[in-house]
């Protein structure tokens, strides 16, 4: 039989613990409030921005206008070197958010070292960071604090490097993968190739008879090159918002889940409690008739 | 006069939706009108002004700072970096939407000389609606 005063300690142990998971749920429920927010006002743009580099993508593949030849259309057969960036959290305690991100990066990188391709992996985030140096894996390059509080500058300045050594043939595609915000209980895995520009899904036989692209010949080049640049920074920025509601709704999710579940076992306890002292009552009882009995 | 849909897109969120006349928009390589029936075509726009023609006739000035405008027989889908859209129900909202052009004119103003005119051509739209 348990100590009585061992239950008591463990039910306020756990009570407090209660405290501080209702605590952090309400505190990622207001953020997650915000971040919703700003990753529901940006997903039209990102969307529009897929859609128009999407067809931009797809007319240069199907009719090859002007002979346009930009790397960051054309798909390349034999990668050699391939950057993966990922997004996880700087915090812990909200469930399967990470290890999510984390096994579909090791996916990926399985896939690729099966390839004989070298892979340059990124990382955002502490904890996935933490992950991969436990693992002994190679990083090119980390940031942190970066996927708490996304920030535009510090997002363009990161992606610059890829972009610029994709432009340059350093590297041959662009991964980034994130767990991103679908609704208020579930996350959705994100693993977008974002350079090359995929154009496998555009349907040549749709475009050719709607409407004609029509891109002035002397500033194609730039134009292309302003808009990939634009594409593809905000697509690490969008990245970072969604996943900053994922990690929010995730860990709103988990502390929801430990609140209950020290509730049952304060309440499992407290029976316990009660029994070993009416057990503690009952023992004092007889002894105190066996006693009386004995002096008859 | 035939309408068709404008769509202006920014990071932040929609900054205009709906049924105009006529649009002037900064391109890379001057400024080009479009009305309904345009042909299909895709550019780039520079830091400028965005005049739009509503169906009221009424004109609207939009700042922006970088976009790519994807024009079509129907409709216009203009996505921007950054946006201020020159309007307001009395004097403190034009004033404070004047205000904010202004800084995003200031944030701007290295990268491109030009940029005065820019900042004349709004003060003049917000007298005009003053």
């Amino acid at each position: 039989m348990a100590n009585l005063k061992d239950i008591q300690r463990q039910i306020k142990s756990v009570s407090n613990t209660q405290k501080t998971t209702r605590a952090m749920k309400l505190v990622s429920t207001a953020k997650l409030r915000r971040a919703e927010e700003l990753a529901k006002r940006s997903r039209l743009y990102a969307e529009k921005m897929n859609q128009v580099i999407a067809e931009i993508a797809g007319r240069i593949e199907c009719s090859k206008i002007g002979g346009i030849e930009n790397r960051c259309f054309t798909p390349i057969e034999n990668p050699k070197v391939v950057d993966i960036v990922f997004v996880t959290a700087d915090k812990g305690l909200c469930g399967g958010f990470n290890i999510q991100t984390i096994k579909a990066v090791n996916k990926l990188l399985k896939e690729y070292k099966e390839q004989d391709v070298k892979v340059r992996l990124r990382g955002i985030g502490k904890k996935g960071i933490e992950f991969f140096n436990y693992n002994e894996t190679e990083m090119f390059d980390t940031v942190t604090n970066l996927s708490s509080k996304p920030d535009k500058e510090r997002s363009d300045k990161f992606i610059e490097t890829s972009i610029e050594d994709y432009k340059d043939g350093k590297i041959d595609a662009l991964h980034i993968v994130y767990n991103g915000y679908k609704n208020m209980i579930t996350q959705e895995l994100h693993v977008n190739k974002v350079l090359p520009v995929d154009t496998t899904s555009f349907d040549c036989n749709t475009v050719q008879s709607s409407s004609m692209l029509e891109i002035e010949a002397e500033d194609e080049e730039k134009m292309l090159d302003s808009l990939v640049n634009k594409y593809v920074g905000y697509s690490m920025y969008y990245s970072l918002i969604d996943s900053v509601a994922a990690e929010h709704s995730a860990r709103m999710q988990a502390m929801d889940t430990a609140t209950n579940n020290a509730k049952e076992m304060v309440k499992s306890l407290n029976v316990e409690f009660n029994k070993a002292r009416q057990a503690a009552i009952t023992t004092e009882l007889i002894e105190i008739i066996s006693g009386v009995e004995s002096m008859k | 006069m035939d309408t068709f849909k404008l769509e202006i897109l920014t990071p932040n969120g929609e900054i205009f939706n709906g049924e105009v006349l006529n649009v002037v928009l900064p391109g890379e390589e001057g400024e080009f009108g479009v009305l309904a029936g345009h042909a299909s075509v895709t550019t780039l726009l520079e830091a400028g002004v965005v005049d739009v023609e509503k169906e009221d006739k009424s004109v609207e000035s939009i700042l922006i700072n970088w976009g790519v405008a994807q024009v079509d027989e129907e409709k216009v889908i203009i996505l921007v970096e950054g946006a201020v859209a020159i309007r307001g129900e009395n004097e403190n909202e034009i004033a404070d939407a004047l205000e904010e052009a202004k800084k995003l004119i200031s944030d701007i103003a290295d990268a491109n000389p030009a940029i005065a005119s820019v900042s004349a051509k709004i003060e003049s739209a917000a007298q005009g609606l003053l």
